[in-house]
């Protein structure tokens, strides 16, 4: 190697990265998700998730049940009216 | 030790990998970009592709292979990218103000400068070779060229620069004694 070549080879020489290179890729590629901490809370998102779904579907259930007896208790008070008035009528026709 | 949860046969601790090569997968984007900025970014980029394709590396040796390759392949198409060929050219490189003092700063001011105003490919030929020490053969296989090829590239960099630096001067006592 001439004087050339070891003159290239101190210019081309390593160079550290600026300070606190690691910890930015590191934060950069989430390296929070190596945590257990942040593994589970994966998990507990996905729990949550299903949860609300099912949790929404039972809800819509419910409130058809409580809709429907609504409707049946009208039917029902409506019933009761109209034989009221068909027993006035029958009366005074009577 | 953290190890990544997508590469349990390597067991390989990501972490420890870019401790253990920052320098070098900077030293090629910095060499090859001379922006320390762009460096940064590119080599960050080049491990943030290493830890999505770490279940596809087999072992520590080939984890540097690996970031080598990328590192050179990701400097030079951020280069053609940002259309960041460097603003000197041969030509333009300043004739040295005086042969005084400083004249081995002034060697190493004006090799960097030789160098930044390579095309693509020779420039990235002589980091390998200088700075990580590769031979021809594998710096074929790291950027994808024959070995004639990266040999030719290295004989007549050598060659540009010499001429060069003898025209301008520069550290001419040094291999004439």
């Amino acid at each position: 190697m001439d004087w050339l070549e070891q003159e290239l080879k101190n210019g081309l020489a390593r160079k550290e990265p600026p300070p606190g290179f690691a910890d930015r890729v590191l934060r950069r590629v989430g390296h929070r998700a190596q945590s257990p901490v942040w593994r589970h809370s994966r998990w507990l998102a996905a729990a949550a998730a299903v949860v609300m779904i099912t949790g929404g579907a039972a809800w819509r259930e419910h409130q058809g049940h409580v809709a429907k007896e609504q409707v049946m208790l009208a039917f029902r008070i409506a019933a009761v009216k109209v034989n009221q008035i068909q027993a006035h009528i029958q009366e005074a026709t009577r | 030790m953290t190890v990544l949860e997508n590469a349990p046969q390597t067991a390989l601790d990501f972490a420890d990998l870019v401790g253990r090569h920052q320098a070098m997968v900077f030293s090629v984007c910095w060499h090859f970009l001379h922006d320390r900025s762009l460096a940064d970014e590119v080599a960050q980029d080049v491990f943030f592709s290493l830890h999505r394709n770490l279940a596809a590396i087999e072992s520590p040796e080939h984890a540097t292979h690996w970031l080598r390759k990328v590192a050179a392949q990701r400097s030079i198409d951020e280069s053609r990218r940002r259309n960041r060929r460097p603003q000197v050219s041969l030509a333009d490189v300043a004739e040295p103000a005086s042969i005084a003092p400083a004249r081995d700063l002034l060697l190493a001011e004006t090799l960097h400068r030789l160098i930044a105003s390579l095309p693509e490919s020779p420039r990235m030929v002589m980091i390998l070779r200088y700075q990580e020490d590769l031979d021809p053969a594998d710096i074929a296989e790291t950027l994808d060229m024959p070995v004639s090829t990266v040999k030719s590239h290295l004989q007549r960099s050598l060659a540009l620069l010499r001429e060069k630096l003898t025209r301008r001067g520069v550290g001419v006592e040094k291999w004439t004694g």
